[in-house]
């Protein structure tokens, strides 16, 4: 048994998950996010079209259903890994060596923890699941 | 490396703004979690954001949201290496059909948004 490459497989399979999530993340608000902004907050604000959010009824109707519920969880919380690693090395890149040290990742990552943690709570606690 | 480095050239500063299109879409995230847990106050305490300054703050976040999806999709050709029946795909194949899956993507999201608003 090679003990050294048992050893050395450990932060490679971290790496993994970070650089997956960092490009997942990227992927998802590169594909959805344009159009979500440009309807929720230009065309439905605006009132040159009608947007399920403009009103009470059709949004809680919406955000009550599981799928969308999930879909938004990805929405929302999966590109914050990626704005995490991205934030994290402009600040190296402006001239802040302290954002590559350990509390900055803490900070940082832990930031995307936190936003997905409360987007959770946020899908759970507003309008109970229904299959309406 | 000094302060300011990245005004000097306009590649650098393109690198810069990439990476800075993070923060306001992150903020607009958030808007939008907000927006959904306004909605557990019930129909009495739920209103919908259509001030001047949210609209306005939407159209500067849809130029970097575009400007995300436009280098991020790009990159896309450079990254993905596959073959398919021996033969490998050509990166603006890879290119062209990630930028398809954008439109196609956003054209679906657009009519569920208008389309369950009745």
């Amino acid at each position: 048994m090679n003990h050294d490459a048992e050893h050395a497989r450990k932060p490679a399979i971290a790496h993994l998950i970070w650089w997956f999530l960092f490009a997942q993340g990227g992927v998802i608000a590169a594909i959805l996010l344009p159009v979500h902004i440009l309807v929720q907050g230009i065309l439905g604000p605006l009132g040159i079209v009608q947007v399920v959010d403009r009103h009470y009824d059709t949004w809680a109707n919406v955000i009550g259903n599981p799928i969308v519920k999930l879909y938004l969880l990805v929405l929302i919380a999966l590109p914050f890994f990626h704005f995490a690693h991205r934030l994290r090395y402009l600040l190296v890149d402006l001239g802040v060596p302290a954002a590559r040290s350990l509390p900055a990742q803490v900070i940082f990552y832990g930031g995307a923890i936190v936003v997905t943690l409360v987007t959770i709570w946020v899908l759970l606690t507003t309008v109970p699941i229904s299959f309406g | 490396m000094t302060p300011g480095w990245w005004l000097r050239q306009r590649h650098y500063f393109l690198y810069i703004v990439r990476e800075f299109t993070a923060l306001p879409l992150a903020l607009w995230l958030l808007w939008l979690l907000f927006e959904i847990h306004r909605a557990a106050g019930g129909p009495r305490a739920f209103y919908a954001s259509g001030s001047p300054a949210f609209i306005a703050f939407s159209v500067v976040c849809l130029g970097f949201a575009l400007y995300h999806s436009y280098t991020f999709l790009s990159l896309a050709g450079v990254i993905i290496n596959f073959k398919l029946a021996g033969k490998p795909v050509p990166s603006r194949l890879i290119v062209l059909s990630q930028f398809a899956a954008w439109a196609v993507a956003s054209l679906v999201i657009a009519a569920a948004l208008i389309g369950f608003a009745r």
